[in-house]
């Protein structure tokens, strides 16, 4: 019996092979169109600003400033999503590592509400491992609730949400502590290379290992196929429960270093903000081309969402508009980026249906046959 | 057709002997035996509810079965996962086919056996995406499959494309048995007969291949030997040329047991 099998490649495979690869390019762009639109935000807040200050480098600094934490959430929230997963505690885990962060500076000594301290290094060093410390183990109780109880991911964290707030809360009686050693708003929160504050910087250089993890490991390949089918990569003989905690652990991580940032800027921590901070995360994921359903990931659509969130809020402040309308114009570039996606997706599959052997039950043309 | 290579000194690739399975109070599997040769392909037939997936299931690794023994080239075995089967060379073509449709061609293939780069770069975790490519890309040309490009998402394949991706990577990592469950029942005539076609050239490399099907005028062309399962008993086992539809189908429903 001969081995020759043909699997149909026709004249129109060949055609679909262009239109494919435009309309491939096309789908990767969500990134590169978020990317243009903060480009044009940024050109047209410029201009229209007075003494076009929007263009300033001390106001490209306070962009910097403002989405820095914004983004370490994001970037966390990006791995989750990649992997069909969705971790609404981030805020709560960033809260709750900032007051056990706290906590050790004052058990330390390296804390004074009244008055002016700095120095501590060695506080500072172990309060950053414990706000590390805190994330990671935030993640970890997350992905056990998830994989162990298979409670969702949404409930899962909507309940750690909740009870990670609820403890920072009682930690600290509701009440923000003040007076941090002011060294490390010094030598790291506010410290700055050239324009870039040094956290904006870590979070880049997270953001790129994230994005080369995602695309060029065997890690990042497992954890799109989690998002795809989970199903398929199980039987791939991948440990798929092992990996979503995994996932849980490293955005639970960026939380809490998300935590240390915010104490190392502001020297002091926020127990009642930063609440909606992973549905402002989730959003930038999001209006990256990030597909909630998983599979399907861009770091750099993440970065360039954050941006335009900080964009519009910052131009808008400068424009003297109440920043509230910033609220309502990102929500709107939300639900604009979705339908695009889906749009785009919906045109792309009927393309490939239109070539005739995309339904599986539908019964090819006979011409199709490639004889050896 | 080819003849049964039946050389009795080569161990089957695969065998599974008075197999028994019980779910609860649920006599699934009775007792089921099957033994395909290497380069021997075999239809697994049974009605809806015969224990044909158990079977397979068992044999996979996915059940652990409650008596009998499963032995993988004449070597007794005990699969407590499918990573266990396929550790020894065992793969299996799902009727899903457990694609993932956001991941390019060769990222399924490859998906649970990525190969990493040389060197530093390999320990960091870089995959050896050219590599891969190629080497996915001569094993698809040995089976001649074509497909427009292996970096395209299979999302973007038809069904008897995607069809033959599965079998391409069940093959690849398989070097005992490849299980085939309902490979046709998605596929349109002419995409079916190519599927039977690729089941030879899989068997032709030396692999058993086992195939479960509904479909039964094809795949008693396309096989070797059929196995038939009743009620979680193996039947009948009969040479696919000494065998017609009608007697199939009479064996599927117990007629010969009643008879007997």
């Amino acid at each position: 019996m001969a081995a020759a099998v043909a699997v149909p490649e026709d004249d129109r495979a060949v055609r679909r092979g262009r239109v494919g690869t435009a309309l491939a390019g096309l789908a990767k762009s969500s990134a590169f169109t978020i990317f243009l639109i903060d480009v044009g935000l940024i050109i047209l807040f410029t201009a229209v600003s007075p003494g076009n200050r929007f263009g300033s480098l001390q106001n490209f600094e306070s962009l910097m400033y403002y989405s820095m934490v914004a983004l370490l959430l994001a970037l966390g929230m990006t791995i989750v999503v990649a992997a069909e997963m969705i971790d609404l505690s981030l805020g709560a885990n960033l809260i709750l590592s900032s007051v056990f962060g706290v906590i050790v500076l004052e058990q330390m000594g390296a804390t004074s509400p009244d008055g002016v301290v700095s120095g501590h290094v060695d506080a500072i060093i172990v309060a950053l491992l414990t706000c590390l410390a805190t994330g990671l183990a935030f993640g970890f109780i997350n992905g056990l609730l998830i994989t162990k109880l298979g409670v969702t991911s949404l409930i899962a964290t909507l309940g750690t949400l909740s009870i990670g707030t609820g403890i920072a809360l009682v930690l600290t009686n509701g009440t923000d502590r003040y007076g941090l050693t002011s060294t490390m708003q010094d030598e790291f929160g506010i410290k700055q290379l050239g324009p870039f504050p040094v956290p904006m910087l870590l979070a880049l250089a997270i953001a790129l290992i994230l994005s080369v993890v995602l695309r060029y490991t065997a890690f990042g390949t497992r954890t799109l196929a989690i998002g795809s089918n989970p199903i398929a990569a199980q039987r791939a003989g991948i440990r798929v429960d092992r990996h979503r905690i995994i996932l849980l652990m490293i955005s639970g991580l960026l939380a809490g270093l998300a935590g240390f940032v915010d104490l190392s800027v502001y020297l002091q921590t926020a127990v009642t903000s930063h609440v909606l901070d992973p549905l402002n995360a989730l959003t930038a994921v999001v209006i990256g081309g990030t597909a909630l359903t998983g599979g399907r990931a861009s770091i750099a659509g993440t970065i360039w969402g954050c941006f335009l969130a900080a964009i519009l809020l910052n131009g808008l402040i400068v424009l003297g508009i109440t920043s509230f309308y910033q609220q309502i114009a990102t929500g709107a570039i939300l639900i604009a980026a979705v339908a695009l996606d889906h749009f785009r997706t919906t045109r792309r599959l009927r393309v490939i249906r239109d070539r005739g052997d995309g339904g599986a039950q539908k019964a090819p043309s006979p011409n199709n046959q490639k004889e050896q | 057709m080819t003849a049964t290579p039946s050389v009795p000194e080569v161990p089957p690739a695969i065998a599974g002997s008075h197999l028994s399975k019980q779910f609860g109070s649920v006599q699934a599997l009775v007792d089921a035996s099957v033994s395909v040769q290497p380069g021997e392909v075999v239809a697994l037939v049974g009605d809806n509810g015969a224990g044909k997936s158990t079977f397979l299931n068992c044999l996979i690794g996915v059940h652990q079965p409650d008596s009998g023994e499963i032995t993988v080239k004449g070597q007794p075995v005990q699969f407590s996962s499918v990573r266990d089967a396929q550790r020894l060379g065992v793969d299996c073509v799902y009727q899903d086919l457990a694609l993932a449709p956001d991941l390019s061609v060769v990222d399924n293939m490859y998906l649970g056996h990525e190969v990493h780069q040389r060197g530093l770069r390999g320990r960091l975790g870089l995959l050896a995406r050219r590599e891969m490519i190629e080497r996915a890309d001569d094993q698809l040309r040995s089976l001649s499959i074509t497909l427009p490009s292996l970096r395209v998402p299979v999302r973007e394949l038809s069904g008897g494309q995607r069809q033959a991706v599965a079998v391409a990577r069940a093959v690849m990592w398989a070097s005992s048995a490849v299980f085939m469950d309902e490979p046709t029942a998605a596929l349109g005539a002419r995409q079916s007969e190519i599927v039977c076609e690729l089941m030879r050239a899989v068997a032709a490399r030396g692999l058993g291949v086992l195939v479960v099907s509904h479909d039964l005028p094809r795949i008693l062309k396309v096989a070797d030997r059929v196995s038939i399962l009743w009620r979680g008993r193996t039947v009948r086992e009969a040479d696919a040329r000494d065998v017609s539809v009608p007697d199939i189908v009479a064996a599927m429903v117990g007629y010969h047991e009643d008879v007997a």
